[in-house]
């Protein structure tokens, strides 16, 4: 028996005052040219949508989200699998293994992203390594924007390890069994066992990547804070820079607005597609 | 967006706690001894509010402090939410969100015309401390832009500070074929790119003409079609005769004083702050700043030199009284001394009697011959002209723009005004 929908009511409330009515507030100002500060502003309506698109800063921002977020979705759940796979195994140092794996996951990005900082800068610790092979990793706009990638997948890759490793743990071990016993090879009990029945877990894996990788913004901040010049600007970075060193807040809002648009169509996209994937494959 | 709003409502919620929580504790008696502040001056504003105290039994100051780019957030949203503190740090003139135009036209700054030292202020720092002819913010220091010596990296390589721009550019040369770098330059921290070229626009672009910030402001002037065009130049010719460390844009203003204070680098170039910094990283070391030579004609030298942040007074203040002792003690001699040597700053006022660094008697010097120009931002009508400067250089520098281009930008934001 289902309880009566107002037993939701107190939630939904405390939602709608915490959440829903402050951000509906909020995206009034988007069609404003608030400056943050002056309570004397004016509406405009669209004009800062339409300032956008010829906003070469905000166009490159919109790219540099996408090429991220999609980078990070699949370079973050390919190790993450294949690491899940290796620590699932029966090695012998693999409850060691999945601690160390899933460590970096738990210190504070901002935290990582300075200490990456000093690392890959042109006297830190991965130049001196690679001696004759160094380069300028965060000063060079050609890497930047990668070294940026590596630092999330790096730190987030366990997280992934994680989600796919209690999947593959939900698996019964008689069906490996059984399929060992009709003499299948190792792909083959991949593609056709471990890929079906781990479903779930890559759903809710590329869900959170996409969704992180879109709004990713304190590693970008401590790493290159947008730089050099804007080639590594999110739309996020650009948000924080808009509203708070330029003070034009409601173009800021309206950037902001954007994103949540982008963040609510990939994802709902990316929902409907991985759910009836599922489907199929149970 | 999510991020930069839950840390700003958060420092909101924060100060409205701590602010509340002082009323609660505090009786009727002692609420009107205690006194609110948010500051920059990390490091030296602590020892003056403790003078302060000290100066007036019984009275409380209830502070915090934070770096720009946080209070800049901050304070704008404690001022249009109510929540403020009586003294605030308020940058001089334009061109950033907290400075004195931006926070004095929508009324949120008290006037302190009628305080005799607003009188007193020599007419550089006038200009920048007031808001249409009246005086809102208490600038205390002086800091100049220059090109800042290790006195011992020096010795040992031999060679000597330049006094010519032609002496500059071998003096590059020789210090890269030492192993030594003549400069640290840490931009990738977007604010220090800057530096290198406002110490050369001082002498060729005010050197010139002395009124170019009037004739920009009437339009009869441009970025691009100035001298300007020079600065961006000679900050090129530079960087290809060597004279900084490899990699600028991945060092960080950080990594940049830890060059410079062990003498991997001869110098850097900076304001004159970064004389105490060094000495942190390097306590037995010396350092000098001199005028960094821009031409061949060192009788034509000038220095970027500018108020830096000073403190206005919240036209909502609970405690007005206080708030208004406490810029008096900062304008005092005693207050300013303090601060002064603190930042390693110069007094705006003279008398303050404070004690000058040694290294810093040919930036007095400047001052005192009137051969110093405001920090160029500090007049523009809006903080996105300087973004775009500061952006663009690092694009010059990785090579995804032109010095033209730049420039251009910077007059199309410029034009767009207030």
């Amino acid at each position: 028996m289902t309880p009566p929908w107002w037993f939701t009511l107190p939630a939904l409330l405390l939602f709608a005052f915490v959440v829903l009515i402050p951000s509906g507030r909020g995206v009034y100002y988007a069609f404003t040219d608030w400056d943050g500060l002056d309570p004397d502003f004016a509406f405009i309506g669209l004009r800062n949508f339409t300032d956008m698109l010829g906003d070469e800063d905000a166009v490159q921002a919109i790219w540099h989200t996408v090429l991220i977020a999609v980078a990070i979705t699949v370079i973050q759940n390919g190790i993450g699998l294949l690491l899940a796979l290796g620590v699932n195994s029966m090695i012998k140092t693999r409850n060691l293994l999945r601690v160390l794996l899933f460590a970096p996951a738990v210190v504070t990005p901002i935290v990582t992203a300075y200490l990456w900082r000093n690392l890959l800068g042109p006297d830190g610790a991965v130049n001196a390594v690679l001696g004759p092979w160094g380069r300028d990793w965060l000063g060079d706009p050609g890497l930047a924007l990668w070294m940026i990638v590596v630092v999330v997948v790096w730190q987030f890759a366990g997280y992934s390890m994680v989600i796919f490793l209690a999947g593959l743990q939900s698996i019964p071990r008689e069906i490996y069994e059984a399929a060992a016993i009709d003499g299948t090879g190792a792909l083959r009990r991949f593609w056709s066992i471990v890929r079906p029945l781990l479903a779930p877990a890559i759903t809710i894996n590329l869900m959170l990547s996409i969704i992180g990788g879109i709004k990713l913004f304190d590693q970008v901040y401590a790493l290159t804070g947008g730089g050099p010049g804007h080639a590594t600007d999110t739309i996020s970075t650009l948000i924080y820079k808009d509203a708070f060193t330029l003070g034009e807040f409601g173009y800021s809002i309206a950037l902001a607005v954007v994103l949540t648009i982008i963040v609510a169509i990939a994802s709902a996209a990316q929902y409907t597609f991985l759910s009836r994937n599922e489907k199929a494959a149970s | 967006m999510k991020k930069s709003l839950s840390l700003a409502l958060t420092a909101v919620l924060l100060t409205a706690a701590c602010s509340s929580g002082t009323n609660a504790n505090s009786g009727s008696d002692a609420e009107n001894k205690t006194l609110t502040l948010a500051s920059v001056d990390q490091g030296s504003v602590e020892d003056v509010i403790k003078a302060f105290e000290a100066a007036n039994p019984g009275v409380k100051v209830t502070f915090t402090t934070s770096g720009a780019d946080q209070y800049q957030a901050q304070i704008r949203t404690q001022l249009s939410s109510g929540t403020a503190p009586d003294v605030m740090t308020v940058w001089p003139g334009n061109g950033n969100p907290g400075a004195t135009y931006v926070l004095a036209k929508p009324g949120y700054l008290m006037d302190l015309s009628d305080q005799p030292w607003a009188g007193q202020l020599p007419d550089a720092f006038k200009t920048v401390a007031q808001y249409e002819g009246k005086t809102y913010n208490a600038v205390f220091g002086l800091n100049g832009i220059g090109a800042v010596y290790n006195d011992e990296a020096l010795a040992k390589s031999g060679l000597k500070a330049p006094e010519t721009w032609t002496q500059l550019l071998k003096f590059c040369g020789d210090a890269a074929a030492k192993g030594t770098p003549a400069f640290a330059l840490g931009i990738q921290d977007n604010w220090v790119t800057q530096l290198v070229l406002y110490a050369l626009a001082a002498t060729t672009v005010f050197g010139a003409d002395r009124d170019f910030d009037a004739k920009l402001q009437s339009g009869q002037a441009t970025f691009a079609t100035s001298q300007w065009t020079t600065a961006m130049a000679k900050y090129q010719e530079m960087s290809s005769a060597g004279c900084f460390q490899k990699n600028p844009l991945g060092t960080s203003y950080e990594a940049s004083q830890a060059l410079a204070a062990t003498g991997k680098t001869l110098g850097i170039v900076q304001g004159n702050w970064i004389i105490g910094l060094l000495k942190q990283k390097n306590p037995k070391g010396k350092f000098t700043m001199k005028a960094l030579p821009a031409t061949d004609d060192p009788a034509s030298f000038l220095m970027p030199a500018a108020a830096g942040a000073g403190y206005g007074i919240n036209a909502k203040a609970k405690n007005k009284e206080l708030a208004l002792r406490f810029v008096t003690f900062i304008m005092s001699p005693e207050g300013m001394k303090l601060f002064n040597e603190k930042q390693g700053s110069l007094p705006t006022l003279a008398g303050a009697g404070t004690t000058v660094d040694p290294g810093l008697s040919e930036l007095t010097t400047f001052v005192k011959d009137n051969r110093t120009v405001p920090f160029m931002d500090q007049l523009w009508p809006n903080a996105k002209v300087q973004q775009t400067m500061l952006s663009g250089l690092q694009e010059v520098f990785s090579k995804q723009t032109t010095p033209d281009k730049v420039l251009a930008d910077m007059d199309a934001e410029y034009q767009k005004g207030a």
